[in-house]
């Protein structure tokens, strides 16, 4: 046997895996969605499958905006995971009234400042191991 | 409650070491069982494990068991494992407190090791990524030095804080890592090199992070009673705080240059202790990153709010200044085994309130803290005192 690593750093994103999989669906045709509890109606990112104000386990999915404008970023140049290059540029973005965590990609560092429009821009990440894309949220400058 | 102490305390070398995960048990086990000649494997009633990811980086669970066997200890009282990220030591030292306050034990260990480095620097990386949410921040290649360059992109911003004052806390480190013999570095380090080493995480350079280290600590808390038959200079456990925030990023406090779960954590342990931020001597706090230093000056209420920069550069919090920061080298000069380095921070503590620790020492050192973080919205806070009260 030869020396190999098992690590799939990736969710696994289809209906046999998660509750949230209507998330990644919807991602995949670009939309960006989230659960609104169907009891005491907070809407939450990301999205959950029990709700810590109520205790609710009763969702609905509803869209956030394509859009947003970035809160905090920083541009990790090296030390990069296993199967990740630098530049990477990984940014809180506000949707709403929520923070969403993501990657900004096509991006230019020395462009980039703090209240800047981004749009989304899902990112194809790789298959599982049955094949299925995978895809992650991420934005683009506008 | 029974007043309990800190009899015993050794830590293994620190770094990049040619040492299998049992070898660092050994070591650190040896040295603190060195550390109170009274106290032998058959007495220790209890054993707390802190570790993280041995899992990975080991293939092995079931490590409580492994280690007390390792050092010959028969847990009669307690035997566990704590596993909360880069807290794990210090988190297992409060569950040994709470067991023996509560008379269910009389002697018990803490040992935290861990084998971070691999192979491949990048897969040690990757290994990291497990401490972070897998679906929402993980996944996206995420690992520790981004979330705490985004603090320090905030703090820089709402504060003015400058990439020099963040670069004096890795001199700083580095410096006080160079008189510890069983630190990672051992070279100390001058401003130019650290604004001149290569960039992590806009600002954070790697001078301004602690590295990836294997290594391991241990320390024997004793009730009152016993503690006073085994030694006559017990550090006492005087109080302890935690509190959470939030575990992924976009649940912490909108604006990362705040930690109210610090402050939250460190107003507990002050107000179980008796004592004031301005009564602390001596402080190891979670320098994974030199920004992380500096917040915690203000969360901990060494200086105001917004103002651990100028603090830091004015020297305040080394020796000569206010409070003595990190004598050890912190996570920076020392390195970070995750659940290793709470426990190393007691170690550190016991022997400076002790008077014990030679070129390191803080001058008349009775109050010593510890400040242990799992990331920005979760955070342990110690305070130890020369005396019982
Ligand atoms: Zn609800």
């Amino acid at each position: 046997m030869t020396y190999f690593r098992a690590v799939d750093p990736f969710p696994l994103e289809s209906a046999d895996h998660t509750k949230l999989h209507e998330f990644y669906s919807h991602l995949a045709s670009g939309r960006l969605v989230t659960t609104r509890c169907l009891d005491c109606r907070t809407t939450a990112w990301p999205p959950r499958g029990f709700c810590g104000e109520c205790t609710s386990d009763r969702f609905e999915w509803v869209d956030l905006p394509g859009e947003g404008t970035i809160h905090a970023f920083t541009v990790q140049e090296t030390g990069l995971p296993a199967g990740f290059d630098g530049r990477r540029v990984f940014a809180i973005v506000k949707v709403d009234v929520h923070r969403v965590f993501a990657v900004l990609v096509d991006a230019d560092p020395l462009q980039l400042r703090i209240g800047q429009r981004v749009r989304l821009a899902p990112l194809r990440v790789a298959d599982d191991p049955k094949g299925n894309a995978r895809w992650l949220p991420a934005f683009t400058p506008t | 409650m029974r007043g309990v102490a800190l009899v015993g305390a050794g830590v293994s070398k620190f770094g990049v070491r040619k040492a299998s995960y049992r070898d660092l048990i050994w070591e650190a086990g040896k040295v603190c069982f060195d550390s109170i000649p009274g106290v032998k494997p058959k007495d220790v009633e209890g054993l707390v494990v802190g570790s993280v990811m041995p899992e990975r980086t080991a293939f092995q669970s079931h490590i409580s068991s492994l280690a007390a066997e390792a050092l010959g200890i028969k847990p009669s009282a307690l035997s566990a494992r704590t596993e909360h990220m880069c807290a794990s030591g210090t988190v297992g030292i409060r569950y040994a407190y709470a067991f023996i306050a509560a008379g269910l034990a009389d002697l018990v260990m803490v040992l935290g090791v861990e084998k971070l480095n691999q192979p491949t620097g990048e897969e040690a990386i990757l290994n990291m990524s497990a401490g972070v949410d897998r679906e929402w921040e993980a996944a996206f290649g995420l690992t520790a030095p981004p979330c705490f360059a985004l603090a320090a992109q905030r703090h820089m911003a709402e504060f003015g804080t400058t990439e020099e004052q963040l670069a004096l806390v890795g001199v700083k480190n580095h410096n006080h890592a160079a008189k510890n013999p069983n630190a990672h570095f051992s070279k100390g380090a001058t401003l130019d090199q650290v604004l001149g080493s290569r960039m992590i995480a806009t600002p954070l350079r790697l001078f301004m992070c602690s590295p990836i280290t294997d290594g391991a600590a241990a320390v024997i808390l004793a009730s009152e009673d016993r503690a006073r038959e085994l030694t006559d200079k017990p550090v006492w456990i005087r109080g302890t705080g935690q509190a959470l925030d939030g575990f992924q990023l976009t649940s912490l406090h909108e604006d990362y240059a705040h930690w109210p779960a610090l402050k939250r954590a460190a107003r507990t342990a002050y107000a179980m202790a008796g004592v004031g931020p301005h009564e602390v001597d001596v402080a190891e706090v979670h320098d994974c990153f030199a920004i992380a230093e500096l917040i915690a000056y203000e969360e901990l209420g060494f200086c105001h709010k917004g103002e651990a920069g100028p603090f830091a550069a004015a020297g305040r919090s080394d020796y000569g200044g206010d409070v003595v920061v990190n004598p050890r080298g912190g996570l920076i000069g020392c390195g970070h085994p995750l659940g290793a380095t709470g426990v190393a921070q007691a170690a550190e503590i016991f022997v400076q309130l002790r008077d014990a620790a030679g070129g390191r020492q803080a001058p008349g050192a009775a109050i010593g803290l510890t400040h242990n973080n799992s990331g920005m919205g979760e955070h342990v806070v110690m305070i130890y005192g020369r005396e019982r009260a």
